[in-house]
């Protein structure tokens, strides 16, 4: 195709000198896209001119030019086209799409500039990526699109949140999500929990761009919030023209893609028998013959269920040559594939733009959003009772119902489960949120080229959750009190920001633009809980029905305040050596006086080399540029009042009393994060491939960290005084980030795109401050609270922690071996318990002695798994023919580990809930010698079962499923994350029925997933949002396969 | 455009930009309104009163909520729970470093540490507007619940860091260990301080009095008179100073003080018995409250059924007593062992009142009955899920003057002392055991262990022993029939099989200590090394001159 553009060039170039001597005539035409189909609003000016016309809706246009004059054709979306009159009256023009349009404009904080310009490292995610997902929330449509982005859903509840982790893990305390800047208006996307995602508020459908901004370059005008990067969101808004009514909807239904292989009733029954004549249980009556037993119940079936989705979303737009406005009405209704889950979402939004003095403009917008979460399957609250997990453990022998259809449960009720269906029907779990976001804008043009805009942002969010345990009795377990809880909390958020920007450019090839601008932020939040029991049935729910003298109440309140300035200059001398330098002054009051204040400085290059005279007129480059920058950001994510000694309220039988609550640090300061990006843009083939690499490293130092003191600092449990918040050492972060977009074919209507992001990051930890410089964290499984990963300087940061399985014992010399001077020595075998049935027996793991001391004990754990991948990519490739589009969308990650952390006790043989059905293949024990004893190891020896799994014994002395490398599995996966279809009707007919434009459409989520991984799903994300927990599977819920159907108008 | 319009803008910024610039620091300072800041407490005695309060709840819930028992009477084995990890290990002598309730408990008993010190230090450094004596009272109430902290710490883990000032800590908290002995001098200097500026009563029942600091010094000096001056844990000898430090102790609240035994026993462990006079010592957990830390978790890992709590958390069926307690009981010895065990048969009235009381009718087992009351219903709403509302025991009249006994005992083989007889024979009599008139340990250890099973003692007594006869103790400890079962047959109790779902281990020398816990080995490697004698920069009190 660019033989054509060499040609039309050509011609441009003959036609020039002609242009001189001519007249005026009336030319008229139409402008058509490659499909045939008008285009509307295609700007069409006279070249060295302001004389201009815009085509009407079918696409024609006339006007009053020189025979000689050259015409320009612009339009969003196209390239431009020059054609010269030749004193021809009509002439007919088709626009081609653009592939990339260098001359883009995006947003960079406080302002916007031309891609082109963008000196840091940031990546574009427009709503065409919207339009081809299913994404409920904006987090999963950056999944697998932008490089250096990296998304994992920390559970696929409806309505719940991702760890968004912009070149990898930042900070070690909770918080390494980036912010989220919707108009202006700041949102942390950092909930601190897993079913609570702030980003569900906002409709994906109003989204017009997401920018993400990555290298600290291009967050330091964010300054101290900047550290783990900031994604900018860019809502629709109306455009000048007639107005466009869109419809955009769709339906569909989930299921959940995989089954765990868990025992069936029968399989259960002979297990179960199993584990009688091994001691453990006792015979149970009713499993005397197993084969006369059918499936009973499967769990998994009755807890999940085909879950109903849609999705619809009206907006009008439209403008005048000076006002624009835009309106949009969402919702959004999605069951749970889980009972006892769901998220209801209702948007409102509008925004209205208007020139109102030849010098000023002003905006408004404003966004209302009110959802519903159904969380009955389980919470994060107390005690994260989740019902994903108790339904893996029921046994088939218990039934969902009895006969009179209510809920059934086991027969006694020691160490059995509940009904998790039963539970997750009738309990109340709900959480509601209000959220108003709204903003008002000015900005005069107080001299050419400079500009005052200031700003007033709010966000006001209010939240209520409501719980209601109803009595209930499932077979022998019952409950009698009934409770209710009622939790209301509000926070409002306000900005104000006022900047200054002057461009300039002079003598053509200094081009200047200039940026100063102040900031103040202030939030507040309050809680408010209340409690009562004692009600006297199931009807009611309020706290008012219940026993006024079992009330509680609780509440408390916060704040946080930011004072900023801020400076951004960008210089550019003749569209080929750019310099940005940005600064901001930073003060928070999270911080003492003396620490409140903090500077964050960037600076950038680039150099767009193919504007140089050497390759300017190239035909193959059309676009090389090399960036540097280099810049420092922070991360203030401590609680308020770290700083100050703060005194802690207690009840107490003699009323109100006081602990001291925390241990001060007054020294507490910023944490920063210094970062370096080399990076690099070509363009080739008048932009049919386009290839961005970037290079990077991120330094953090001071790292935030609520210190680990010891236990005997009286810093952990009931009454503890919160250790202090302190500035602890130092993580690196370098990686790699490669994107290419190519045209492959585009030939007679028929188009084939692909894109293709590589991310590849490693982390390390630098220093930690701490004495021993080792960071544990635990997870609790009934009153078992293990050490899952160690975070130590030199390696990256939550290392999976435990010991080493290096064999089994399979026959009675096993437990021997000769050592190096040919001595015979034991072993090692946990400490204190000897070679005995009820000890360590044949069948049992053998446990490396990692420190060689001879017996195993705690100091034998040792890494056993790194939860970061190698690298994740992603691979897109649409498809477009006539009026039919298709796009394929594939996503994965290589390298990585996971915990399957479930199955500790869904594969231990001697567990009384039900299992997996590899349990069974535990190793099986027999006698060497017929004829020998039956209780001398010596005269045993492993003679079936599985080569990896342990034996079956009523001791569980040698703990074989303790946390060890047996439970870490490889995560890498490849997913086809998203299959969609798309077909435009025919322009002919739908203008028959007075529409624009009709298109149905269908799309597949999580279409399927390759991988090793014996899970449900092996994307895990982070339990709790914490980074020191990520990819520790322990009963997530699973991620849902979505079909739906859609339709998309426009009026 | 008008050129003034933007000089309007222009100046209005300006004064925008400087009006906001000159309120930076107001701007940015905040103030909590959830919580009261150090420089704004301290202000008057109720405050003072309010700081102590804590020190009775909250910072021993950890302690409380497993280890009380699990230790307490797991240890000993007056307790099976072949399936709750949260007893076993201590039963089986199995625990490890990471074993949950002793991780807890450790870093309960450093909380009662730190936050006394904190009240101590704090309201030295900033209580206003309260007389000497004032303050001298709310620093011995914390004091004492150091002391005892340290008490435990010295008996469980022998050698501790010894903290008093958690703050100036915070910087360099890599620290050695002090030797036990040192341990044990702090805490019977914190006790001495405790006993001489207690009042002799109080307003608020449950508060301590100087009675209950003299009581604890009894049991610290008792335990303290085998390790002073005793290199060899065999000697079989105690140091006679302690003993008569021990004996003037007890005394002093035997005849000074004016209290007296309860004269039902079972009515100790109701609600209403609470705080008895006879307790000196009981930590104070909020009836009503569900709220997590504050509460009497006990009942719900004791409770056999959620009949008996009326709500799910009941999770005692497979905790209940030994067959070494069982078969322990004199036969006459009905009215502690209904009150303490449920055995077959058993009525209890308080529970399950809307059904006129509950029969206990198990046959393999006698689960826990001390530190079970009831439900919500039957106790007006006392008791909320995981909240019994009682009282935890921690000194009762009753062990002072068993304590007075020893101490009388001493080193001899038996005694007849009238004064030992005179009160170890009130404790008897109240139980409904006929009175003995020559004392030998064996008596004095069979009178502990049922006067005061389930009420978290047992073990420490045993580690008392120990300290002057080990090796009875070690054979003791592997002959007492660990993991047996038994059955109701006949009207009585006869032993069955060995429950094989967890192996016992040996008790050895080592197994009278519990380990450090994981994480405070990783974090302080010292831990592992040799103790440093501490430095005492207070002179010792002389209660009794």
């Amino acid at each position: 195709m660019f033989s054509k553009g060499i040609v039309l060039a050509f011609l441009l170039l003959l036609t020039v000198p002609f242009s001189a001597f001519s007249q005026d005539l009336t030319v008229s035409g139409s402008v058509m896209d490659q499909q045939g189909g008008p285009l509307p609003g295609v700007s069409i000016l006279i070249e060295g001119t302001s004389t201009g016309v815009i085509t009407d809706i079918d696409g024609n246009y006339s006007l009053n030019a020189p025979g000689t004059s050259v015409l320009v054709f612009n339009f969003l979306g196209f390239e431009s086209q020059k054609v010269s009159v030749d004193n021809r009256s009509t002439i007919n023009v088709v626009l081609r799409e653009s592939f990339m349009s260098l001359d883009e404009v995006v947003v960079v904080g406080y302002g916007s500039m031309r891609r082109t310009d963008v000196t840091g490292s940031m990546v574009s995610v427009s709503s065409d990526a919207i339009e081809k997902s299913v994404p409920t929330s904006i987090d999963q449509v950056l999944q697998g699109r932008a490089a250096g982005v990296q998304v994992q859903q920390n559970s696929g509840a409806p309505g719940s949140s991702s760890s968004i982790r912009i070149r990898g893990v930042n900070s070690i305390n909770a918080t390494n999500e980036p912010i989220f800047v919707i108009d202006g208006v700041v949102i942390d996307g950092n909930s601190g929990s897993s079913s609570n995602n702030p980003l569900a508020s906002i409709n994906p459908s109003d989204i017009l761009t997401m920018d993400v901004l990555k290298d600290a370059s291009a967050t330091a005008i964010y300054g101290s919030r900047g550290a783990n990067g900031v994604i900018l969101i860019t809502t629709k808004r109306g455009e000048k023209g007639m107005a466009r009514v869109t419809y955009d909807g769709y339906m569909g239904y989930q299921e959940i893609p995989t089954r765990l292989d868990l025992m069936d009733l029968r399989q259960y029954a002979e297990h179960k028998n199993e584990r009688a004549e091994a001691n453990i249980v006792n015979d149970d009556s009713f499993f005397i013959d197993p084969s006369i037993l059918g499936k009973g119940t499967d769990w998994q079936d009755a807890l999940y269920q085909r879950a109903f989705m849609q999705s619809h979303n009206l907006s009008v737009s439209g403008g005048s040559e000076k006002s624009t406005y835009a309106l949009g009405l969402g919702y959004l209704d999605q069951e749970g594939i889980a009972i006892g889950s769901g998220f209801e979402r209702i948007t409102l939004r509008g925004n209205f733009d208007s020139q109102v003095k030849d010098w000023l403009k002003a905006g408004v917008n404003f966004s209302l959003s009110n959802t519903n979460q159904v969380l009955s399957i389980g919470s994060d609250n107390a005690n994260n009772d989740t019902m994903i997990k108790t339904a893996m453990k029921q046994t088939p022998n218990v039934s969902v119902r009895n006969a009179e259809g209510t809920f059934d449960g086991p027969d006694d009720n020691m160490y059995v489960q509940t009904n998790p269906v039963g539970l997750a029907s009738i309990r109340e779990n709900d959480r509601e949120r209000l959220g108003i976001r709204s903003g008002i804008f000015l900005e005069a043009t107080l001299l050419k080229g400079l500009t005052l805009k200031t700003e007033l942002s709010s966000d006001f969010n209010m939240n209520n959750e409501y719980r209601f345990t109803p009595s209930y009795r499932f077979g022998a377990l019952s409950n009698d009190v009934i409770q209710s809880e009622r939790v209301k909390t509000y926070s409002k958020y306000w900005s104000w920001n006022n900047v200054l920007n002057y461009t300039r450019t002079l003598n053509e090839v200094h081009s200047v633009n200039a940026m100063l601008g102040q900031e103040m932020q202030e939030s507040q939040w309050e809680y408010l809980y209340g409690y009562r029991s004692g009600f006297l049935n199931n009807a009611a729910h309020d706290l008012n029905a219940g026993d006024g003298t079992t009330s509680q109440a609780n509440g408390n309140s916060g704040q946080h305040a930011m004072m900023s300035y801020f400076g951004r200059i960008f210089y550019s001398y003749d569209d080929r050596y750019m310099l940005t330098t940005t600064l901001r002054h930073d003060g928070s009051s999270n911080f003492s006086e003396d620490n409140r204040w903090g500077w964050f400085p960037s600076a950038a290059v680039a150099w767009r080399i193919s504007n140089e005279s050497f390759l300017r007129d190239n035909l193959i480059v059309s676009n090389l540029r090399l960036r540097a920058g280099w810049g420092k950001v922070g991360n203030q994510n401590v609680p308020s009042y770290a700083y100050t000694s703060v005194m802690s309220s207690v009840t107490t039988v003699w009323g109100t009393g006081q602990l001291a609550g925390n241990t001060a640090n007054p020294a507490l300061q910023w944490e920063t994060t210094q970062s370096s990006n080399l990076g690099l843009d070509v363009s080739l083939f008048q932009n049919r491939v386009e290839f961005i690499a970037d290079v990077y490293h991120k330094k953090t130092d001071n790292l935030l960290l609520r210190l680990p003191l010891p236990a005997y600092m009286g810093s952990q449990g009931q009454g503890a005084t919160t250790p202090p918040w302190a500035n602890v050492g130092s993580l690196e972060n370098k990686g790699i980030e490669l994107t290419l977009n190519t045209v492959n074919v585009d030939r007679g209507g028929f188009q084939w795109r692909s894109n293709l992001v590589f991310s590849l990051n490693r982390n390390k930890v630098v220093e930690l401050d701490t004495e021993t410089s080792t960071l544990d964290v635990t997870v609790q499984e009934g009153s078992e609270v293990t050490p899952v990963t160690r975070t130590v300087v030199g390696k990256p940061i939550g290392q999976f922690y435990g010991y080493k399985v290096i064999g089994r014992f399979n026959k009675g010399t096993d437990f021997y071996y000769k050592d190096a001077n040919g001595q015979v020595k034991e072993v090692a075998r946990p400490e204190g318990i000897g070679i005995a049935e009820s000890g360590v027996w044949i069948g049992d793991y053998i446990f490396e002695d990692v420190n060689g001391d001879g017996v195993i004990n705690d100091s034998d754990r040792t890494f056993i798994g790194n939860p970061e991948p190698k690298f994740t990519f992603g691979i897109g490739n649409s498809f477009a023919y006539k009026g039919f589009d298709l796009s394929v969308q594939l996503g994965g990650s290589f390298g990585n580990d996971v915990i399957n952390y479930q199955r500790r006790w869904l594969e231990n043989p001697r567990e009384n809930h039900n299992l997996l059905v590899s349990a069974r293949d535990y190793a099986r024990l027999g006698v060497v010698d017929a004829n020998g004893p039956e209780n001398d190891y010596r005269n045993l020896e492993v003679v079936g079962g599985a080569d990896d799994m342990y034996r079956l014994s009523a001791s569980s002395s040698n703990a074989n499923n303790r946390m060890s490398n047996r439970y870490v599995e490889d995560g890498s996966y490849l997913r086809i994350q998203n299959i969609s279809l798309g077909y435009n009707l025919p322009r002919r007919w739908v203008e028959q029925i007075g529409m624009e434009n009709a298109k149905i459409y269908a799309n597949l989520q999580n279409v399927y997933t390759w991988t090793k991984y014996s899970g449900y799903d092996p994307e895990v994300g982070a339990h709790q949002q914490n980074a020191l927990l990520s990819g520790v599977d322990n009963a997530r819920y699973p991620s849902p396969r979505i079909y739906t159907l859609g339709l998309n108008l426009t009026f | 455009m008008k050129r003034n319009n933007y000089i309007k803008a222009l100046g209005l910024s300006l004064v925008l930009a400087i009006g906001i610039s000159g309120c930076n620091d107001d701007f940015l300072d905040s103030t909590p309104n959830d919580q009261i800041t150090l420089e704004n407490y301290f202000q008057n005695n109720a405050e003072l009163q309010a700081a102590t309060a804590p020190l009775y709840s909250k910072v021993w819930f950890d302690f409380n909520d497993k280890f009380y028992y699990a230790l307490g009477d797991g240890r000993g084995n007056n307790l099976f729970a072949p399936y709750s990890d949260y007893i076993y290990p201590f039963t089986n002598f199995t625990e490890t470093s990471l074993t949950g309730p002793m991780v807890s408990a450790w870093a309960a008993f450093y909380n009662v540490v730190g936050q006394s010190n904190n009240t101590i230090n704090n309201i030295r450094n900033f209580a206003v507007n309260v007389t000497e004596d004032q303050k001298n009272l709310a620093i011995a109430e914390a004091r004492f619940m150091r002391g005892v902290a340290y008490w435990y710490l010295a008996s469980l883990w022998g050698d501790v860091i010894l903290i008093e000032d958690n703050a100036a800590m915070v910087n360099n908290p890599i620290v050695p260990t002090n030797p036990r002995n040192d341990v044990f001098e702090f805490a019977i200097r914190d006790l001495e301080f405790a006993a001489k500026h207690l009042p002799e009563t109080t307003g608020q029942s449950g508060r301590l009095t100087s009675w209950s600091a003299y009581g604890m010094l009894s049991r610290v000096y008792l335990s303290y008179a085998g390790l002073h001056g005793n290199s060899d844990p065999n000697s079989g000898t105690r140091s006679a100073e302690y003993l008569e430090l021990a004996k003037k102790a007890a005394l002093k609240v035997a005849e000074e003080s004016g209290l007296e035994l309860n004269e039902d026993y079972a009515a100790l462990f109701t609600l209403e018995g609470n705080n008895d006079p006879e307790h000196l010592f009981t930590l104070n957990w909020v009836g009503g409250s569900t709220e997590y830390g504050i509460t009497n978790t006990q009942q719900a890992y004791f409770a056999w059924n959620s009949e008996i709590t009326g709500d799910d958390a009941a999770w005692g069926y497979y905790t209940y007593a030994s067959w070494d307690v069982i078969r322990t009981y004199e036969a006459a010895d009905q009215e502690r062992l209904h009150a303490t065990f449920a055995t077959n048969g058993a009525f209890y009235p308080e529970l399950r009142k809307e059904d006129g009381g509950y029969t206990y009718e198990e046959t393999d087992r006698c689960n826990v009955k001390k530190g079970v009351v009831g439900s919500s219903k039957d106790t007006d709403g006392v008791v909320q899920r995981m909240n019994s509302g009682a009282t935890t025991k921690m000194l009762r009249l009753a062990e002072v003057y068993l304590n007075l006994a020893e101490a009388i005992l001493g080193n001899s083989a038996s005694t007849s002392d009238a004064v030992a007889l005179e009160y170890f024979n009130k404790v008897r009599t109240r139980a409904g055991m006929p009175t003995k008139s020559e004392i030998s340990y064996s008596d004095l250890h069979y009178e502990r262990r049922v006067e005061l099973a389930m009420e978290g003692q047992y073990w420490y007594d045993l580690v008392r022993r120990a300290y002057y006869k080990q090796q009875e103790v070690i054979n003791y400890l592997n002959n007492q029939e660990r993991a047996v079962q038994y059955e109701f047959e006949n009207g009585q109790y006869v032993a069955g099989d060995a429950n094989t779902a967890q192996q016992v281990a040996t008790a050895t020398e080592s197994m009278l200590l519990l380990p450090y816990p994981e994480g405070e080995l990783v974090q302080n490697p010292l831990l592992r090394q040799d103790p440093v004698p501490y430095v005492f920069n207070e002179e010792r009190i002389n209660l009794f001159e």
